[in-house]
């Protein structure tokens, strides 16, 4: 070899070498989620402190945010995935199922069982949902509504919380009945408001009813959805039973959330259900800025015990209706998994949890945290991970209490994961049942229609999936 | 020169509308005023495609970016519908599945009352909302104050800018059996509330009626122009005739805004089947749901919203094709009864 040809090998090996450092030294990882955008400046700091801390780690990563908007993200999610445009970590909020179906999605099994802080951080519903669908992570306590109301309304009244079905109705009756809201006048406000369905009075109800969960076996001993039984007809019964006496919204189905808070918040009703502990937070909150100058607090009001039993409806551990997932396509998977990993971890959910230090948060010199009122502004774009504890508490006493309660009274429903053929099915039947159950509480429709509604959900697809369910379910 | 030739010599003469043309001529030239100058660009224009673009370029320029629009955003698609006999892969290459995505629409269980119901909605707004902005423009013309009639057409303008999420938010305020306008005044006279977003009886007149508030006023827009643009010596010669104001709407203004009242009516039904995707999912709650289901929100629900683009494409092609279908049927029957169409 000549001493210019060396010369040309060694200034080539070199060159190729100076290109590929910075490349090996540091990953580009791409991020689409529905709560993280460039245009907010919280979110670019969230992930520069995340970047920072994996990278005093040994994980030198750059994350770049595709932005969606938040309004329609799974459609639009669909859309760019559809398109061949794949980021390695993605947040869906629904039609992942399709895109597993794919083969786009991670099995995350093998990563979590080596994770360093994934399956310490993970719910006992979470490690259900994995198991069925290991391809989504959503590292939150399940999303059970609770009922709560005035804790000063409640005193006035002179009642304990309700403890019983009967107490319950006696509690909206007495709110029914009495001023609460000071406008000279009773009898104007309801006891209980909703939204869109009865979901959120289910969470409490169903249980106290025996519906035990979306599959329940009838006196043959087959599986039968749990809609087409005679505990929720009793249920519903209940409700109607509720709205006939103005107790509870009738209108329910034409309120959207803010329409049900609002109603909350002007007095116009006196329960309402909070869809998880930081939610009934921001009840206190709201309702605060309603009434300034007085200090309301709102009261938790417990699962009613009733002749089929007590507790939280069972939660659906099928699979995660949202959450984290992976690209099977990308080819920073390691780094990808390492980013979540971080974010179940203490300094992870430092970062997540509490915000910013002099903003969200300030820590004093002997390392005692104190949140200060921006922190209201805060959400944790990630995780709620089931092993971090706030220095100080997050969370009011009432939320802790609801937090606490979706602890102690899991119990895992025995719904599964459709497959595709079954879409329309459901699709069908979903409307049928949302159909019938409102117009059974707004006294559209006699319950001596029961037989009616139950032959037309099973025309509508019902049949066939307990078909289904009785090959699933053993 | 052909007859044909000859005809479009004279259009051209009484519209003014020919560009100049030979050497020197532009955009800024002044127009051929002659019959043989508009002759020769005519014949001119028949010497090819290269000679034509030559002679009109300002014209096809001005057209250009709306061709492109169109073949970008209404042709391409159009080869994209394949995907309707395809199982949509996101790694290449998409599977050939022939009728199957058309079969499993047809067999689904609630298909065929979304069909109906898209049906049902869609012959009830054409058959109440579409004469209503003709109404609302025959009786604009009548305004004589022109201030009044300036503040008409605001006020019945605005509704058109609202979205109708706000829309909806209106009609379920103004419809509440209990604190709503309409229960109110209901009450006061002696009626029982009614529950109109609800009652599966009134939520398809609730969708007329919306979509009349929402669009009449902006839609009459067209159909006033077209009245201006009837010759005011066809009024004048009807006022020597003695006709009043309801006879000159009879016979002069009406049948003056027929081609246009023809020709948007075609292009309506070839819509037929899109009964709007937005103000029925606004609209929409867990009773009215399978009374106002119509193919669009069932294809929202089932296809893009579970990533099922292929059922999506299918059930898309399948109004297309009905929609289509509607167009010719209405277009030679609209021939045939006012001899007008859209071609």
């Amino acid at each position: 070899m000549t001493l210019k040809k060396l010369l040309l090998a060694t200034t080539a090996i070199a060159a190729l070498g100076a290109m590929a450092m910075p490349a090996m030294a540091q990953t580009t990882l791409r991020l689409v989620s529905k709560d993280l955008l460039t245009t907010n400046p919280d979110d670019v700091k969230e992930i520069e402190a995340i970047e920072a801390a994996l990278k005093a780690q040994g994980t030198d990563v750059d994350i770049q945010i595709v932005d969606l908007p938040g309004s329609g993200y799974a459609d639009a999610l669909g859309v760019m995935l559809l398109s061949g445009d794949i980021p390695d970590i993605m947040y869906f909020q629904g039609g992942d199922q399709k895109m597993a179906e794919q083969g786009i999605l991670e099995d995350l099994t093998p990563w979590i069982e080596k994770s360093a802080h994934i399956k310490d951080a993970l719910w006992p519903h979470n490690v259900d949902r994995l198991a069925n669908y290991p391809y989504l992570l959503y590292v939150y306590p399940p999303r059970a509504p609770q009922p709560v109301m005035r804790k000063d309304w409640l005193d006035q009244l002179g009642l304990e919380p309700p403890q019983t079905v009967e107490e319950y109705e006696a509690l909206f009756q007495a709110i029914h009945d009495a001023d609460l809201d000071g406008d000279g006048t009773t009898g104007n406000t309801l006891g209980l408001t909703g939204y869109g369905t009865t979901a959120e009075l289910d969470s409490v109800f169903n249980q106290a009813f025996g519906v035990t969960g979306t599959w329940m076996k009838n006196a043959d001993g087959a599986w039968v959805s749990s809609r087409v039984t005679d505990a929720e007809k009793a249920k519903l019964e209940f409700y109607a039973e509720l709205a006939a006496k103005d107790l509870f919204d009738k209108e329910f189905v034409t309120n959207t959330w803010d329409v049900k808070e609002d109603k909350f918040y002007t007095g116009k009703a006196g329960v309402i259900f909070g869809s998880s502990p930081e939610v009934i937070d921001i009840y206190t909150g709201k309702m605060r800025q309603a009434h300034p100058g007085e200090e309301i607090d709102l009261a938790l009001l417990p699962a009613p015990s009733g002749p089929g039993g007590q507790g939280l409806a069972a939660v659906d551990v099928s699979k995660e209706s949202r959450g984290w997932a992976i690209s099977s396509l990308s080819e920073n998977k390691e780094a990808a998994f390492a980013v979540l990993d971080f974010m179940a971890s203490k300094e992870g959910q430092d970062i997540d949890r509490m915000g910013f230090e002099g903003v969200h948060h300030t820590t004093d010199a002997s390392g005692a945290v104190t949140y200060t009122d921006q922190i209201s502004t805060w959400y944790a774009r990630f995780f709620n991970a089931a092993n971090w504890t706030s220095p100080t508490p997050l969370l009011s006493p009432t939320a802790q209490q609801a937090l606490d309660n979706l602890k102690s009274d899991f119990t895992p429903d025995n719904a599964f994961v459709w497959p595709a053929d079954y879409a329309a099915d459901v699709d069908a039947t979903e409307q049928v049942y949302r159909s019938w159950v409102a117009k059974f509480i707004t006294g559209e429709a006699s319950f001596d229609q029961w037989d009616q509604f139950v032959s037309e959900y099973n025309a509508a697809g019902g049949s066939r999936m307990a078909e289904y369910a009785a090959t699933v379910l053993k | 020169m052909v007859a044909k030739d000859k005809q479009r010599i004279a259009i051209a003469l009484k519209h003014g509308n020919v560009p100049a043309h030979g050497s020197g001529s532009g955009m800024g030239s002044e127009p051929t005023s002659t019959e043989s100058e508009l002759a020769s660009t005519l014949l001119a224009s028949r010497t090819g495609m290269r000679e034509k673009v030559r002679q009109w370029w300002p014209y096809y320029a001005m057209m250009a970016p709306g061709l492109l629009f169109f073949f970008i955003w209404h042709y391409v698609p159009i080869w994209e519908a394949k995907m309707a006999f395809e199982n949509v892969r996101i790694i290449p290459p998409n599977i050939w599945v022939g009728w199957k995505n058309f079969e499993v629409l047809f067999s689904s269980p609630i298909f065929y009352q979304v069909l109906a119901n898209t049906l049902i909605i869609s012959g009830m707004k054409i058959l109440f909302v579409f004469p209503v902005p003709i109404i609302v423009a025959l009786l604009l013309n009548e305004v004589r104050s022109g201030k009044l009639r300036g503040a008409v057409q605001s006020a019945i303008y605005l509704p058109h800018f609202l979205s109708w999420v706000v829309i909806a938010g209106v009609f379920i305020a103004l419809l509440s059996p209990t604190d709503g306008a309409v229960n109110q005044v209901q009450t006061a006279m002696g009626f029982e509330p009614v529950n109109y977003m609800t009652n599966t009886g009134t939520i398809r007149w609730v969708l007329v009626v919306s979509e009349i508030w929402r669009s009449a006023g902006w839609d009459s827009l067209l159909y006033l122009a077209a009245i201006f643009a009837i010759a005011p010596e066809l009024y004048e010669a009807a006022e020597m005739d003695g006709a009043n104001r309801w006879q000159k709407i009879r016979h002069v203004t009406i049948p003056g805004i027929v081609p246009t009242i023809a020709t948007l009516f075609i292009l309506n039904m070839g819509m037929f089947l899109s009964a709007d995707l937005n103000q029925i999912i606004n609209m929409q709650n867990a009773v009215n749901a399978s009374t106002i289901d119509i193919i669009d929100t069932y294809v929202y629900r089932m296809g893009l919203s579970t990533g099922e683009y292929a059922l999506a494409t299918a059930a898309g092609l399948f109004k297309a094709v009905i929609g289509m279908a509607l167009v010719l049927v209405s277009h030679f029957v609209s021939k045939r009864l006012t001899g007008k169409g859209v071609w």
